[in-house]
């Protein structure tokens, strides 16, 4: 049979990578995928260069609509480093919560996505609901839902009242209860385990090879977590543990993410309980001495990194930003390889690329005897009609 | 089979959705919402202008005495804001030195419109 380039992607302006993927397909079965990343260049790195290290962060908040929080602190570590300040306790902590809420609505959110992929819409209804919790509590604390705005060089811009602390505290138990109940279902529920179990594989050769991080990585096995290995924050302080897997396959995904769901709740518990007094800042000077620094986060999709370059003023000179996704793609041109065209949504989606948009696929035939166009919905309907129609094996 | 427990426990229950507008969102005090100037209050300094992360704030001419630590001074400008291109990121308030602040987040979240050139003065 003659195969098939199905193109994905790139112009979806909602992606936080805007990708092009020509996905070579056999019939049903995918041969080889084409990668073509960064279209959609914003210039945020070089806009950072003009911006002082007071109006630069809320620029660096909006790199990405998902991990806001992430790049604001992996951002202000380094600049602190380079200042060498030592940030209060308090500070430490309230950037910890605030973390570990990034996490916990990120992880929410992409398993629903991942339930909605694969058409299991009721559960994507859930996840979401109960995201509203830790969005609310996110809003409470920091005054909004998204781009929180609570780092700044030197500390953090909010204190938390005992109030917001208590109001916090008292959502957790109902969370908590939520997410027993999914770990519960991820193992139970058959829907997903059919199209979760055995698709797109990624063993820990390849995860190491192809330098997979985050949740990808810990599913194949690989225990590497920034959180442990190069512990920033409050991480070192609080009792918790890193989550890995065995599968290796989008099962494996899932379970290492719910698993770090229930961690992420634990730190929370803990920090709020325990948060230390004293001062949330501490005046840092305006410029930064000449340095460089790389920068590590642990962000919900894997290992953030920050090059900064300064060079005593209150500039960077260079800055340079590598997102986990980034580093995910070249696992998910593997994981695809003889999965099915079925498939695609549910792999893709699993390295949490924030497919937020409805993408376009063109459908093209080398004889030229078909040329269509799939968009991402269409795509996921075949995926559920494809299982239907297969029935179970 | 936790699935379907759940489905019914779910059907009893009264759904999630918060009918807005009929209902209102319930608003944390914390929240930033829509930027706004206290005239009387301000003297001019430029501090929010030059703070500002998207250059949003403008100062305008406008002569007025106030009074600072207790001195009579004119102040020569005021903010103006160009509405929707602030950020709501509350750098202004913090940045402003008069008590009660000059220019602040209310807590004002609807800010749809069809106007792109609104102005807060």
């Amino acid at each position: 049979m003659a195969e098939v380039i199905v193109p994905v992607g790139p112009q979806h302006p909602a992606l936080k990578e805007p990708v092009n993927f020509k996905v070579v397909a056999d019939g049903e079965t995918i041969v080889r995928l084409e990668l073509d990343v960064s279209y959609n260049h914003r210039g945020i790195e070089k806009a950072a260069e003009s911006r002082d290290f007071v109006r630069v962060v809320p620029l660096l908040e909006r790199v990405c609509g998902i991990c806001s929080h992430s790049h604001t602190t992996v951002f202000t570590k380094g600049i602190e480093e380079a200042m060498k300040l030592t940030i209060p306790p308090r500070a430490q902590y309230i950037r910890t919560i605030v973390a570990e809420l990034e996490r916990m609505h990120s992880h929410l959110l992409w398993l629903g996505v991942a339930a909605h992929e694969v058409g299991f819409n009721t559960l994507f209804m859930w996840t979401w609901r109960d995201r509203e919790a830790v969005q609310d509590m996110l809003e409470e604390m920091t005054g909004n839902r998204v781009n929180y705005g609570t780092n700044e060089v030197g500390g953090v811009r909010r204190d938390l009242t005992p109030e917001q602390i208590q109001a916090a505290l008292k959502r957790l138990p109902k969370l908590e209860e939520r997410l027993a109940k999914y770990a519960e279902m991820v193992n139970a529920e058959e829907t997903m385990l059919l199209r979760f179990k055995g698709v797109g594989h990624l063993t820990k050769e390849q995860a190491l090879q192809l330098g997979a991080v985050g949740p990808t990585a810990r599913a194949s096995g690989v225990d590497y977590d920034i959180r442990r290995d190069d512990p920033y924050i409050a991480y070192a302080d609080i009792p918790w543990k890193v989550i890995t897997d065995t599968h290796g396959d989008v099962y494996g995904r899932t379970l290492v993410r719910v698993g770090e769901l229930q961690q992420s709740l634990e730190m929370i518990r803990y920090c709020l309980q325990n948060l230390p007094a004293g001062p949330i800042r501490t005046a840092p000077p305006r410029a930064a001495p000449r340095a460089e620094i790389l920068t590590r986060y642990e962000a919900p999709r894997g290992e953030l990194v920050h090059f900064i370059r300064t060079n005593n003023t209150d500039k960077v000179e260079r800055l340079d930003i590598r997102t986990p996704t980034l580093a995910n793609w070249t696992s998910v041109a593997v994981s695809l390889v003889n999965q099915n065209l079925a498939d695609i949504p549910v792999i893709v989606a699993a390295i949490d690329p924030c497919l937020s948009c409805t993408s376009r696929i063109t459908v093209v035939n080398p004889k030229g005897r078909h040329v269509g166009e799939m968009t991402w919905d269409e795509l996921s309907e075949h995926g559920r009609e494809f299982y239907r129609r297969r029935g179970r094996r | 089979m936790s699935v379907l427990k759940e489905m019914f426990e779910n059907l009893t229950h009264k759904p999630a959705t918060i009918l807005y507008p009929k209902e209102k969102v319930p608003i944390p005090p914390a929240f930033r919402g829509r930027i706004a100037i206290r005239d009387e209050k301000c003297i001019g300094c430029s501090k929010c202008a030059v703070v500002c992360p998207t250059q949003c704030i403008t100062m305008v001419a406008n002569e007025r005495p106030v009074e600072v630590k207790g001195k009579t001074i004119t102040r020569k400008k005021k903010p103006e804001v160009e509405l929707f291109a602030c950020i709501r990121c509350g750098l202004c308030e913090e940045y402003c030195p008069t008590d009660p602040k000059a220019i602040y987040l209310t807590n004002e979240f609807s800010g749809a419109g069809t106007d792109k050139g609104v102005v807060v003065k």
